[in-house]
């Protein structure tokens, strides 16, 4: 199963990291996972082509199947290996609904994240603006606080969803452990730092930690006054 | 069933369009049905806020369930009426692997840009065209490798996620010459009782634009 499996991923990614996650909590250690170098442009070599036209990871392939969005490869596997290792995806309406309205909640969330930790990736110099900055800051602060709230009404201890982990912790907590290691302060946001504090003890996410967060246990300050 | 569940939707808009495609296709018609108007700011209106503190559309409730993403609430409709309406999710594990894939790799086609007057760019103007024309053209492949749905043979989740983003490409001028595969996909979609029954209503009586025309 997992031997029939390969990832191609780049470290500290979000969305390589939620299908580690997904891996990880589907029982699917095993995989061929082949770590890539962004720096090196590793992710537009001929090797992630040839499972994903566009030079994107994470990459995925399972036998012939090939799924390259980090969601869609998340529910595929959690779909496909419903009966082992964790479950994902609740039964429940309620409980349900609720995991798929945070899931999907979580791409603004790592939007609004990646507006301001990487405008000058995505902004070419020439039209980059004090401005938009601002903006993106203000904009990413009112998301934290809808966060930080939808954790405070969960009480202390909860998943993003509820009582239990389930998908939506998968895909979004990557983006949170971004967050504070762009410097995010645990002070002004302690329910997501407690969050984040409990997560990290999970078997799941000690697995698939990003490397070079390892090697560089100090990340960057750029959100530590917002 | 149908009569506990409500969808605030304002006309156009590929979110809510996809929502009241998937609650035709499992054979949900009744619910409370409350259109909107986006130009007199009614998303942003008390009622809207009531379900959805973000000021979006759509906004669903079911009972006690409240689901104000499109995918969410598509994937919840078709996880919870699994057994009534039309199948959203093929049998097959290939299959439901590319309306995964499908469904997600939207998010590149559909862009959301609202930038202020003072900050809007030429440069980003022509990188975004340039990109949109890209990324129109991967979907066109797609449709050469594959049909006649985005997943194969059956209409699926994807088609639901994905057509409305397609039908607005082609209200805003897209040229079926330069692109035969997605107007066929179109045009054939464009019949399916679930689509017909939630085609928007101002499209019926208005052109298009020719914004995409040279696309």
């Amino acid at each position: 199963m997992a031997q029939d499996m390969t990832l191609l991923w780049g470290s500290g990614s979000p969305p390589c990291w939620r299908v580690m996650i997904a891996l990880e909590e589907k029982k699917l250690q095993g995989y061929n996972s082949r770590l890539l170098s962004f720096d090196k442009m590793e992710h537009k070599s001929q090797q992630v082509l040839d499972i994903n036209p566009r030079g994107q990871v994470p990459s995925f392939k399972h036998g012939d199947i090939i799924v390259n969005e980090s969601y869609a490869a998340c529910f595929y596997l959690e779909s496909r290996f419903k009966s082992q290792g964790a479950k994902l995806i609740p039964d429940g309406p309620e409980e349900q609904a609720l995991m798929y309205q945070r899931m999907f909640e979580g791409l603004s969330l790592y939007d609004k994240l990646g507006a301001v930790i990487f405008y000058d990736y995505y902004v070419p110099e020439g039209e980059r603006l004090e401005s938009a900055l601002k903006r993106n800051k203000e904009t990413l602060v009112t998301e934290l606080k809808l966060w930080e709230g939808y954790l405070e009404k969960l009480g202390s201890g909860s998943y993003l969803a509820g009582k239990a982990f389930t998908m939506t912790d998968v895909v979004v907590f990557p983006t949170v452990a971004t967050a504070f290691r762009f410097g995010l302060s645990a002070e002004r946001y302690p329910k997501l730092g407690a969050y984040h504090a409990l997560m990290k003890e999970r078997p799941s996410i000690k697995a698939s930690w990003p490397p070079h967060w390892l090697e560089n246990p100090k990340g960057q300050d750029t959100l530590k006054d917002i | 069933m149908a009569k506990d569940m409500t969808l605030l939707w304002g006309s156009g808009s590929p979110p809510c369009w996809r929502v009241m495609i998937a609650l035709e296709e499992k054979g949900l018609q009744g619910y409370n049905s409350k259109q909107l108007s986006f130009e007199k700011g009614e998303h942003k209106g008390k009622d809207v806020l009531a379900i959805n503190p973000r000021g979006q559309l759509p906004a669903f409730k079911h009972g006690n369930v409240t689901l104000n993403e499109s995918y969410g609430a598509c994937i919840y409709l078709e996880e919870q009426f699994k057994g009534q309406g039309n199948k959203l999710k093929p049998e097959n594990q290939a299959e439901v692997a590319l309306m995964y894939q499908r469904m997600f790799e939207e998010q590149s086609l559909f862009y959301d840009r609202f930038v202020p007057e003072a900050e809007r760019h030429d440069s980003a103007k022509q990188r975004f065209t340039g990109q949109l024309k890209d990324e129109i053209k991967i979907w066109e492949g797609y449709m050469q490798a594959t049909g006649p749905y985005l997943a194969g043979k059956n209409f699926s989740l994807a088609d639901v996620i994905v057509f409305p983003v397609i039908a607005f490409l082609f209200r805003f001028g897209l040229n079926e010459e330069h692109f035969p595969k997605l107007a066929a996909y179109h045009n054939t979609v464009k019949d399916r009782p679930s689509v017909k029954n939630t085609w928007p209503s101002n499209w019926k009586d208005t052109p298009g634009m020719d914004a995409l025309k040279n696309l």
